[in-house]
């Protein structure tokens, strides 16, 4: 009926040690909006930056408008209409709507910029798609949706055919995701392709043609939207076989340890409760930007508290910085290890020892080396890092070898609840196990451990008790008997109702 | 085997981070010695050096300050002023017939007020490091003005005498006080940063302060404490000047914060933050005074001094940055194959 405008064939992508994409196709028509889903890590982030040029496929096939392209660049990509739309916007807030516009591309006259030109040829733009702002308006004056909708109009200035949209409507209100939707409608009226990124489910009733669906880098189901239920939307996403074996332990959940009540901190958490036994791995499963790492940092003291209480053993703990979480016993494995874990000039020694070195301290402060040495050898030892001596530089180990120097900074420590924020990412098989049987070890000494991932194998696979996290509240608990990959997903995509039913 | 122990202990000083930067610049501060002695016989003279050495031990001790806050990833221009507010300070309060012991304690208590305002303009309140102690740089040069309303003081007189000797003129062991005090400051300044607690804190700030925070470091006391530190360095600096000459000059420490820079710089200080031992400020600084004092005995004058120092500063910067561009390659190439190697841990 309509034309293809986007045909991918067979694409496939490998990182280290990872098959990103394995011989994906799809196609996109003029006039549709084709919904692109898939659990984290499914592949829709790689295939969208292929297509906007910024990674380079391994091979395949992608055809524009019928036509063959080899290499693709960013800059060929948006020659040739592809634009895409960020999660974070990529504006320049100081400058105004006009401007951000034609960016790079100022109307000029012998060399002198014609704002009023430019301010005629926004509006122009703004008012075709009844957006009701003033090109002269400061770009970071206005509200994320206008934002947004103001890349919508550079996008189309540029005379983007090929639209991609990533979770456009995180951050937006009922009324405003109301005119997002009306915008869209208006592109596929005049013939645009628009690929939809969202895990808000029930949005896609309203704007969604077709259904793409992805997992563990595959393609697995394109369909009209209209013949395939949301129960069979969830069922196609999830189904990741579980290959690696888990070394799971049995024990017995002890006391109480740790008890959060109503905890708010920002729009990422919001009422959280939630109680931590002695013995047990408690996972916090969710979808990227589900509030899980902010969780982590706001009981550590990393990020401040709007409201809410911690309790440490029935006791109410005053936590206000990450010191106080240390002296209490509560410790953080940190997300992102080169940002928050590592001191990656310093040796592993000094890194290491660097929160231990009230114990190894005498009491005027002159740090006991020969202490420090015992210990830096016992948690290297215990943790098996692979290093050359304890002085190399902490940037030179492998990723998993720095993750284990950032686990073990803690490990000569006593602590209470330990927790860790994605302590496997980007690292090797091998590392990954060591780090699952550091936490059964700890779990054994009856520590409260707090075991945050986006890998649902090994959430399911090593945790004792799953809670589900959904745009900042707690949405589900589960046993690990009743958990599935299916029911996780359920709960992690269950939003807010914003669109009122029409 | 005690050969091979002997080569180790070698090995493990190498192995001190910023050691080799330290021994590449000890190169270069010997050859400009030997130019220099060519140049002029009378360099290597024992008076010439009992000058040289006092002509870099000022420069030295701001040195270690502004390397301690270069160290934590921050800047300190305030040096110079908190010098003239020192000079100044001391040499009022002794006109006016204080005892020169009280004056001195009342200049430490104004010196360390001003570090305390830096450490908490950049700690607490988050500024800009380069604007926070821009700020205090000119109003610690305004209270040197305003201490003797406008003028430099007239000579600190006899009562002070024993102040003078204490920071100048005096001598134990036939070697200088100036250079015991700043031989006692490096001493202590250098166990603090390589064998204490808060040399760790101040190391791990600069590396990443976010992993520091995360790891239950208290930021803004350490800062805070290193900014002190650093006024310190500079309160002693001015009470120096004040016993050389007697008297308190408005703009003593003119430009020293630059000095002190450059020192540190020159000695292998990273102005990113996290690199950098002391040893190498004292090559910096020694490299500064040797080329001030050599220069002068060759009779060139200060513009060409000033234009040397200036093109060494960024040599040795350059050199710095163009090694560490090749190191990623150096690295790939150094990849030790993965083993466990607890022995070489242990040993």
């Amino acid at each position: 009926m309509s034309e293809c405008i986007v045909e991918a064939k067979n694409i496939n992508k490998s990182f280290p040690g990872v098959k990103a994409l394995d011989d994906v196709s799809f196609n996109l028509k003029s006039g549709e909006v084709l919904a692109l889903l898939g659990e984290n890590g499914a592949g829709k982030s790689t295939l969208m930056k292929i297509l906007s040029g910024i990674y380079s496929r391994d091979s395949g096939e992608i055809y524009f408008f019928g036509k063959s392209v080899s290499e693709l660049s960013p800059k060929k990509a948006q020659a040739i209409g592809i634009s895409m739309i960020h999660q974070e916007l990529n504006l320049c807030p100081h400058l105004t709507v006009a401007e951000n516009i034609f960016l790079n591309r100022e109307i000029t006259h012998l060399g002198i910029v014609s704002h009023n030109e430019m301010n005629i040829k926004a509006k122009e733009i703004l008012n075709k798609l009844n957006i009701d702002i003033s090109p002269e308006t400061i770009v970071g004056d206005l509200t994320v949706s206008k934002q947004q909708m103001v890349e919508i109009a550079k996008a189309l200035s540029l005379n983007a055919k090929i639209l991609i949209m990533d979770e456009p409507t995180s951050a937006l209100t009922s009324k405003e995701i109301d005119d997002l939707f009306r915008i869209i409608n208006k592109l596929k009226s005049e013939g645009c392709g628009i690929i939809y990124i969202s895990h808000r489910l029930d949005e896609l009733q309203f704007v969604a043609d077709r259904v793409t669906i992805m997992r563990d880098g595959k393609h697995i189901i394109t369909t009209n939207f209209k013949d395939i239920t949301m129960a069979d939307i969830i069922t196609y996403m999830v189904g990741r076989e579980i290959k690696e074996k888990f070394p799971r332990i049995p024990s017995k959940r002890g006391k109480k340890i740790l008890e959060v009540v109503n905890l708010n901190a920002g729009r990422l958490i919001r009422n959280i409760n939630f109680e931590l036994y002695e013995g047990e791995i408690l996972g916090i499963a969710g979808l990227m930007g589900s509030g899980r790492t902010e969780l982590t940092r706001t009981i550590f003291g990393a990020n401040t508290k709007e409201s809410g209480d911690i309790f440490l053993n029935g006791k109410l703990i005053n936590i206000n910085k990450p010191f106080d979480a240390i002296k209490e016993g509560i410790v953080l494995v940190p997300e992102d290890r080169k940002k928050d874990g590592l001191c990656t000039k310093l040796s592993v020694r000094d890194n290491i020892s660097l929160p231990n070195l009230d114990i190894l301290c005498n009491s005027i402060g002159i740090v006991d080396r020969k202490k420090e040495k015992n210990i830096v050898n016992n948690a290297v030892k215990d943790l098996m890092i692979k290093l050359p001596n304890i002085d190399v530089e902490a940037n030179k180990l492998s990723g998993g070898n720095q993750q284990k120097v950032v686990v073990s900074k803690w490990m000569a420590r006593n602590f209470k609840v330990v927790m860790f924020d994605e302590p496997t990412r980007g690292i090797d098989v091998a590392a990954k196990v060591e780090i699952y049987n550091l936490m059964n070890e700890l779990k054994r000494q009856g520590i409260g451990v707090l075991f945050v991932s986006s890998e649902m194998p090994e959430i399911l696979g090593i945790s004792d008790r799953i809670l589900v996290m959904c745009d900042g509240r707690m949405t589900g608990e589960l046993d690990i008997k009743d958990a599935t990959q299916k029911k996780i997903l359920e709960y992690a995509t269950k939003f807010d109702n914003k669109i009122a039913v029409s | 085997m005690s050969k091979k122990e002997k080569r180790n202990i070698l090995k493990r000083m190498l192995e001190i981070r910023g050691m080799g930067q330290v021994i590449t610049i000890s190169v270069g501060l010997i050859v400009l010695c030997i130019v220099f002695a060519f140049l002029n016989p009378m360099f290597f003279s024992s008076r010439n050096i009992g000058n040289l050495l006092r002509q870099i031990a000022p420069i030295l001790i701001i040195g270690i300050g502004q390397s301690y806050v270069l160290i934590t990833g921050n800047i300190d221009l305030s040096i110079g002023s908190v010098v003239g507010m020192s000079c100044m300070i001391s040499a009022t309060l002794m006109t006016k017939g204080i005892n020169p012991w009280v004056a001195v304690a009342i200049t430490f208590v104004c010196c360390i007020a001003i570090g305390i305002v830096n450490g908490q303009l950049v700690a607490s309140c988050k500024l800009p490091p380069f604007i926070a102690t821009l700020g205090t740089m000119t109003i610690a040069r305004g209270i040197a003005q305003i201490v003797n309303n406008n003028y430099n003081t007239d000579t600190i007189g006899n009562a002070a005498k024993g102040f003078r000797d204490f920071f100048y003129y005096g001598r134990f062991l036939n070697v200088y006080n100036t250079i015991w005090i700043t031989l006692i400051l490096w001493l202590i300044f250098n166990f603090i940063l390589s064998r204490m607690r808060t040399g760790r804190y101040i190391y791990a700030i600069g590396s990443n302060s976010e992993a520091a925070r995360l790891s239950g470091v208290n930021i803004t006391y350490v800062t805070t404490k290193v900014y002190v530190y650093s006024a310190i360095c500079s309160c002693v600096v001015g009470l120096i000047i004040c016993a050389t000459s007697g008297m308190g000059t408005m703009d003593a420490g003119n430009g020293y914060e630059l000095y002190a820079v450059a020192a540190s710089v020159i000695g292998g200080v990273s102005t990113l933050g996290g690199q950098g031992i002391l040893l190498g400020t004292v090559i910096g600084a020694s490299i500064w005074g040797v080329l001030q004092n050599g220069l002068q005995f060759a009779g060139a004058p200060v513009a060409i001094r000033n234009i040397v120092i200036g093109i060494i500063v960024i040599i040795s910067v350059l050199l710095d940055v163009i090694v560490r561009r090749d190191k990623p390659k150096i690295k790939k190439d150094n990849r030790w194959p993965i083993q466990n190697n607890n022995n070489d841990v242990k040993a």
